[in-house]
């Protein structure tokens, strides 16, 4: 073929602000030419996170290889007023790592040492960058791991987890990072390092440091975090529960949660995500003409376990489970969990496009909304895939579409707005561990009054009077910020 | 916004627009992300699985040209090594993908002048032959063991061709099974035959001493491995048919190979050639008979032999892993050497930077791949490392050799062979 017939780039360089060229000589002469990315060409890849379906190119990327390297960059930006944006792993499902092209990306990824593990304390302190399942890695040594585990542990970073709360199967029994976190150090927008929470037990006054953890980046970065470490459970056990009716499901999870059993994790996932995951390299022998599976792990003192096991198999059958199974051995827990964890990628193979969506509802309405849900994906034609926690209600439905059809995607539009009201009718809220970003900036203000989302705002204030740091996300102050990057208010319609 | 691609591809009729469905089943997880050598080694996305199917898709959306030197470099910068490939739950064909990328890159910008030298020379029977004669020449001076620890590519050439030199010592046998198990080939290879020729007798020994009858298929050529990669995918496809012909003509059940990156390539010769009608279905025939050596040896138990008391590591070359998703084969042969100690190596489905002959385009970035892969090994305190690929025992070797660390790298078959051996001196 003649090479004519291929396009050729335009001129590869566009023009940036004199406070942004400033910035740029400044960070190269910080951080050395080749950790810093201005070319556009370069930065298509800094443009999306885990929920591509929004692009933004930053007008640069920054890569600090060291503490002192990251202090200077943020000290840098706020002497030359330039917004940021930190980045840890990019696997964000809100488009909270994108910046606009005024800002500059922070990526955190080669700040990646865990500095020290104190076995005795059961603590690590890690350095922003470290990835959630490489200090599950580490501490294994001393059989302790980092409970949180998110389903993207083996990406994600400690740093983004701390930004967003992360959430992961095991934070039912467990709890989510905010209760894993002990102290953290964090650079504020205007370059001061703060210390928040405290090593030695509760600090008095304010807690500063549970304002940080959820804080998506927009009270600055945080530099090192120390977290708790938990003992391995002498005993795990994981029963798979399989049903032919999705709400028959639901309810064993009412009733497992009634009858005061505490499980580690309680997972389910419908018929089409089931089917998805079997076709994956990650095949867990789910049974493809389920309607739903429930994944529900036990874990303790050996003493008492059984019986534990005896009573959630009994409540699963109970509720008209199919049967009941449990894993044999270590190496058959390990593929059913595999399974659960990368059941969202193995989604990709259905379609060319993903949203996701990530909503809390209160556990005793699941069967309810999970009808809602279906009707919604009836009257609408999509598919809708559900992966969730539900042992805390946490819904994920997935809709699998091909954004080149424009027809498609609006009704992937409206299924997604119908799903997000029918969750919120039924009591619950927006996120549940996603975290708010850009992709749910509209649906603030149907969950919050004015007056809270003022507060907000305040609290924001104290930590980044400027908003320099992740602008434009989480609360929406009507400004022409947040005008411009979330597509549905730009278009002047207020979700419906 | 929404990322959609048009109806209409920015670059019809190329590789890379037949690729689309591919670069489509990415959803952009970052699965991948830590699985991906030169991700870790050079901390820019760009350089990851998902940053450069984000630069194809760019490609093939027109916003990016495909004259750009940015995507180029990063392009150029992958190993192809395809861990990407075995951590992504989406599925994405990777490894095609990049072949396909290479291929429409090099539509509008020849190839490099060293990678081309490279790819002429190795259609070259003839040319190839002699030039490896020289370099074992060469090599019987011992002068490369010296010369290796120069600083640069030279140096790292003459390593690289130091670490060849046989590690265990062959002695033949006479030890032989049934045959019943079917006709076998041994792809003799270009460097195999030319630098690892014991290996190539040791693979038909013990095939022969675990039942498969060995035939010599005359009329091979490169497997056209190298070519592929590197995006002449006409060259390969050259290669490809001569080998097709040449298998063709023997009544085979399988084709033994022993050298991971030419098995994986063989095995998808039906792919390659899929859309060439005369060619589809004889490649697809010839690609089904394709194993690697330690898949037929571990089909057959293998036989046990003699003890051989030794420490070693086993690194699992990434086209038998990632690319042929072969675990254990490799393992059994070694679990097969009594009292041999396999001590386990920390990241082993990493890349050692050798990747066909990406270590002497890329020797930057070869090396920092190559660093932590060295690291781990010393940390196991074996001596030999086994691993399967004759570009992973050179790259390997080469470093174990600058680094003075251990004594180098051996083929697990090599190992066997020397435990057969051992078995009919000294029976026990
Ligand atoms: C397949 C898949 C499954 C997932 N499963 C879960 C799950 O089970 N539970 C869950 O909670 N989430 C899940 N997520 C979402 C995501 O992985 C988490 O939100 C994770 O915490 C993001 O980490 P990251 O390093 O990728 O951060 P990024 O995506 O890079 O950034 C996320 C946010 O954190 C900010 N940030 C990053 N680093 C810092 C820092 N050092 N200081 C301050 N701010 C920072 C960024 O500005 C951004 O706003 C999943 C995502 C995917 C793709
Ligand atoms: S793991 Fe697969 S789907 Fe996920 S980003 Fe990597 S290539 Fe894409
Ligand atoms: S083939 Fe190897 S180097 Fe290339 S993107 Fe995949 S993991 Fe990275």
């Amino acid at each position: 073929m003649a090479m004519a017939a291929l396009p050729i780039s335009e001129a590869a360089s566009v023009a940036l602000s004199p406070a942004l060229e400033r910035a740029a000589s400044r960070l190269a002469s910080i951080v050395g030419p080749r950790a810093i990315l201005s070319r556009p060409s370069e930065l298509v890849t800094y443009s999306a996170d885990g929920l591509p379906f929004y692009r933004k190119r930053p007008a640069l990327a920054v890569f600090p290889e060291t503490r002192e390297q990251l202090i200077a960059v943020v000290r840098a930006l706020a002497e030359e007023r330039v917004p940021f944006v930190p980045r840890g792993a990019g696997t964000g499902l809100s488009g909270g790592a994108l910046a606009e092209n005024d800002a500059v990306v922070i990526g955190l990824n080669r700040l990646r040492r865990i500095i020290s593990i104190d076995p005795e304390n059961r603590r690590a302190v890690v350095e922003p960058g470290a990835v959630n399942a490489g200090l599950t890695r580490a501490a294994s040594e001393y059989g302790l791991h980092y409970a949180p585990d998110p389903s993207s542990q083996t990406a994600c970073t400690i740093g983004g987890n701390v930004a967003e709360n992360a959430g992961g199967p095991h934070c039912l029994k467990y709890g989510v990072t905010l209760n894993h976190v002990i102290a953290l150090t964090v650079i504020l927008p205007d370059g001061e390092l703060v210390s928040l929470g405290s090593t030695e037990g509760e600090r008095d006054g304010y807690d500063l440091l549970g304002a940080f953890v959820g804080s998506e980046g927009c009270f600055g970065v945080a530099v090192d975090v120390t977290v708790r470490l938990v003992k391995n459970p002498e005993s795990v056990r994981t029963l798979l529960a399989d049903y032919t009716a999705i709400v028959d499901a639901a309810r064993a999870v009412s009733a497992i949660i009634a009858s005061g059993v505490v499980p580690a994790a309680m997972e389910m996932m419908d018929g089409p995500t089931i089917r998805a995951v079997e076709a994956s390299i990650y095949a867990a022998g789910y049974p493809v003409d389920a309607d739903a599976v429930l994944l529900v792990e036990l874990d303790g003192l050996a003493a008492g376990l059984e019986e534990d096991v005896a009573l959630v198999e009994r409540l699963c059958r109970e509720a008209g489970a199919r049967s009941v199974r449990v894993a044999r051995d270590e190496a058959e827990r390990a593929r059913l969990w595999q399974g659960r964890k990368k059941a969202f990628g193995a989604m990709g193979r259905i379609s060319p496009d993903l949203v996701v969506q990530d909503a809390v509802v209160p556990r005793t309405r699941l069967p309810d909304v999970l009808a809602e849900i279906h009707r919604i994906a009836q009257e609408t034609g999509v598919l809708v895939c559900n992966v969730f926690h539900a042992g805390d209600g946490n819904l994920h439905p997935n809709i699998a579409y091909d954004a080149r059809n424009p027809e498609a995607t609006a009704r992937v539009h409206h299924a997604m707005r119908a799903i997000m009201n029918a969750c919120i009718a039924a009591g619950g809220t927006i996120t549940g561990e996603h975290g708010v970003g850009l992709d749910k900036l509209d649906y603030m203000p149907l969950v919050f009054t004015d007056d809270t989302l003022d507060a907000m705002c305040r609290l924001r204030d104290v930590f980044d009077p400027e908003r320099r740091a992740n602008p434009g996300k989480v609360v929406p102050v009507r400004s022409c910020r947040e005008w411009r990057m979330a597509p549905n208010t730009r278009r002047g319609e207020l979700p419906a | 916004m929404t990322a959609a691609v048009g109806p209409t591809c920015a670059l019809p009729d190329t590789p890379l627009a037949a690729a689309v469905p591919g670069i489509m089943t990415c959803v952009h997880c970052g699965f991948c992300l830590q699985a991906c050598p030169t991700y870790l080694a050079l901390g820019d996305e760009n350089d990851s699985p998902r940053g450069r199917i984000l630069l194809m898709r760019s490609l093939v959306e027109g916003t990016l040209g495909i004259d750009d030197p940015d995507v180029h470099t990063h392009i150029d910068q992958c190993l192809g090594c395809r861990g990407c490939e075995t951590a992504c739950p989406s599925g994405v064909p990777y490894g095609h993908l990049l072949e396909a990328t290479r291929a429409t890159i090099a539509l509008a910008r020849p190839l490099p002048l060293v990678a081309r030298l490279i790819l002429r020379t190795f259609e070259r029977p003839h040319l190839l032959a002699a030039m490896l004669a020289g370099a074992r020449l060469l090599r019987a001076t011992r002068l490369p063991r010296l010369l290796g620890r120069l600083p640069g590519r030279l140096g790292f050439a003459m390593a690289m061709l130091a670490a060849t030199e046989g590690r265990v010592p062959h002695r033949p046998y006479t030890r032989r099974g049934t045959g019943a198990r079917g006709a076998t080939a041994v792809l003799r290879g270009c460097v195999m035959r030319g630098l690892y020729a014991e290996t190539n007798r040791a693979t038909e020994r013990t095939l022969r001493a675990n039942d498969y009858e060995v035939v010599d298929v005359a009329g091979q050529q490169c497997c056209g491995a190298l070519h592929a990669h590197a995006g002449d995918l006409e060259g390969a496809r050259r290669l490809a048919r001569v080998n097709i012909a040449a298998f063709e003509r023997s009544a085979l059940s399988f084709i033994a190979v022993n050298a991971a990156g030419c098995g994986a390539m063989m095995k998808e010769y039906g792919h390659l050639l899929a859309s060439d009608p005369l060619w589809a279905e004889r490649a697809a025939a010839v690609s089904a008979k394709v194993r690697d050596a330690t898949e037929l040896l571990a089909d057959a138990g293998p036989a046990r032999g003699a003890s051989l008391p030794l420490a070693i590591t086993y690194d699992a070359p990434c086209h038998l892993l990632h690319a042929q998703r072969l675990v254990r084969p490799p393992l059994a042969v070694l679990g097969a050497i009594p009292d041999l100690e396999i001590v386990p190596l920390t990241d082993t489905d990493q890349c050692c930077g050798a990747a066909g002959i990406y270590n002497l385009l890329e020797p930057e970035v070869s090396g920092l791949v190559l660093t932590p892969k060295l690291a781990n090994i010393s940390a196991t305190g074996a001596e030999l490392v086994a691993t399967g690929n004759p570009g992973c025992q050179m790259q390997i070797g080469a470093g174990m050799l600058r680094t003075r660390t251990g004594r180098g790298t051996v083929h697990p078959i090599d190992l066997l062979d020397a435990s057969y051996s051992r078995a009919e001196r000294s029976p026990t």
